[in-house]
């Protein structure tokens, strides 16, 4: 198989090609000393990972307070995608179309325009520079992959389940509980790390209705890669994407256990 | 629908159409202002003067130019990649677990990190640079070509494309593996060999996801600001990184000046979007056409 020996090839050079920079990062946490032309650092310390865990630094605050924030946005997010699907598939309104093409509008506003121009209606409501804010312009961020994900797993389950509850006598809040819930949970525990992981990620949204108060890791990050500090640099982004590594495979596991349950 | 349910389903809708009106109310804001008129500041003239000034600033169109160079040829890239990346994934079998997790790494890298790691493999003291000299390339690291910082873009690029072949990879496997499971594998038992199946089956019944996907990043790096913010050049700025500065500016008159560049970029937007629509349309005749004959 010619062909397939070639595909692999091309599976080998994409999993270099992504994994080197990680390597490099996470060898430059590590770095004391690293002078041009080495191919490797010059000497080794833990200094920089000491005075973040243990100095004055508020890494641990900052990252208190992305984790919370991610969450607040991927709690809501999915709970807003969770009602509107239920609302277009299961109720079927006329308009369901509309929704769908409602749903992927901010894709096509870019988080620099969106957030320059909302910016004036978030002062007027006095939501700038508040965490209700920054979870509002979050949220458009994160609604279009929430909702088309929830739209997809609500009309494949279907509410068929749910009537039979209702039959047997459970009230609809039970019967949605524990009759449609479960068969859902799949999509809304991927909605919820979709959600997460674009609320973590923004940069520009939160620096805009944030005001810069509300600090999260991506904006830490901006001042010391901009100086060159690349140690620094190097732990932050670690720490970042090591703390969304963990949030997304906690939630793949947990979509793994209910897939293999459910067969 | 009884009564009882549409009072239901309207409730439930309520918080979506909350938050799409804030996209609604951004883009008001936007034209509103970009026309000039803000009775705060004693603007209440109504005029396309903005629009126009600002298209004569020759900065404006460098920006406008590096903006749409980045965001089409990451874009277009990206998707090639993508799509070799989604066909190397169906093809061997690969469509879930460790290959799949690694693919799907990049989506989860934030852009303020995808742009240290730029800086880390690609400046002059980076790892290719040294690589190079150790390789006897180049005698020292100036002789190691700018990619970063330059007005060519290069760096941001390269950075975009490595976060968003991934994504589209990632975006059109469900759709590629399908048809390729299906009507791939029936044309190659009916003949074909795997690469003609591939290129006259499974890809052109793939484009819709491919397309798609193209369209949400060519989009997402036109209006893009953290890449060619640590990695672009002093000047010409990227389109959006121009906006803020102008949008930063003390002097409230001065806003509608920013307003009128993020109306041309949500004009840009909007018409990218609508030739892809056209496009998918014409595309979508062209597959079911060939369906009856």
């Amino acid at each position: 198989m010619k062909d397939r020996r070639a595909m692999n090839t091309v599976l080998l050079i994409t999993a270099i090609i992504i994994f080197l920079p990680v390597i490099v990062i996470l060898v430059w946490t590590v770095t004391a000393r690293w002078p041009w032309p080495g191919l490797l650092p010059e000497s080794y310390t833990l200094r920089t990972l000491e005075e973040l865990l243990f100095g004055s630094n508020q890494l641990t605050e900052i990252l208190l307070s992305s984790i919370m924030l991610a969450t607040l946005v991927a709690v809501i997010g999915t709970v807003i995608a969770m009602m509107t699907a239920r609302a277009t598939e299961i109720y079927r309104i006329r308009g369901r179309q509309a929704v769908g093409i409602a749903a992927l509008l901010p894709l096509l506003v870019p988080g620099t325009v969106f957030a320059m121009g909302i910016q004036v209606s978030l002062i007027r409501m006095h939501l700038n520079d508040t965490i209700a804010g920054v979870v509002l312009v979050h949220l458009v961020a994160a609604l279009p992959y929430c909702v088309t994900i929830m739209m997809d797993v609500t009309a494949a389950v279907g509410d068929s389940l749910e009537e039979q509850a209702a039959v047997l006598g459970a009230g609809p809040f039970r019967s949605f509980i524990d009759a449609s819930l479960p068969g859902i949970m799949p999509g809304v525990l991927s909605s919820a790390s979709m959600a997460y992981i674009i609320s973590y990620s923004q940069y520009f949204t939160t620096l805009l209705a944030g005001g810069g108060r509300i600090k999260t890791l991506a904006l830490v990050l901006v001042p010391y890669i901009q100086s060159g500090d690349r140690a620094l640099a190097s732990i932050y982004s670690t720490v970042f994407v090591g703390s969304a590594l963990i949030v997304f495979f906690l939630l793949e596991a947990a979509i793994h256990r209910i897939m293999r349950k459910g067969r | 629908m009884k009564r009882r349910d549409k009072i239901v389903s309207a409730l439930l809708l309520t918080p979506f159409m909350l938050v799409t009106a804030l996209v609604l109310i951004a883009i008001v804001n936007i034209v509103i202002q970009s026309l000039g008129y803000m009775p705060v500041f004693d603007l209440y003239d109504v005029t396309l003067k903005y629009y126009a000034e600002v298209l004569k600033r020759p900065e404006v169109l460098q920006s406008l130019g590096v903006s749409l160079k980045v965001s089409f040829i990451s874009s277009l890239a990206a998707a090639a990649a993508g799509t070799l990346i989604c066909a190397a994934l169906v093809r061997t079998g690969r469509t879930r677990g460790g290959m799949l997790y690694t693919v799907r790494l990049p989506i989860l890298v934030p852009h303020t990190v995808v742009a240290l790691f730029t800086v880390a493999m690609l400046s002059q003291t980076g790892l290719f640079a040294r690589i190079a000299y150790a390789g006897g390339i180049i005698g020292d690291y100036t002789e190691f070509p700018g990619i970063l910082y330059g007005t060519g873009y290069f760096g941001v690029i390269i950075a975009y494309i490595w976060k968003e072949a991934p994504f589209i990879a990632y975006f059109s496997l469900a759709l590629m593996s399908g048809i390729s499971g299906t009507l791939g594998e029936a044309a190659e038992n009916l003949g074909a060999s795997p690469f003609r199946s591939f290129m006259h089956i499974t890809l052109p019944l793939s484009l819709p996801a491919i397309a798609k996907g193209f369209l949400i990043v060519l989009v997402f790096s036109f209006g893009g600001y953290e890449l060619p913010l640590l990695l672009g050049a002093t000047l010409p700025k990227a389109f959006p990184v121009y906006t803020y500065i102008e949008f930063l500016k003390p002097d409230f008159k001065l806003r509608p000046y920013a307003m009128a560049m993020n109306g041309m970029t949500l004009i840009l937007s909007l018409l990218m979007a609508l030739i892809y629509a056209v496009c998918m349309k014409r595309l979508m005749k062209k597959l079911g056409g060939g369906y009856e004959g």
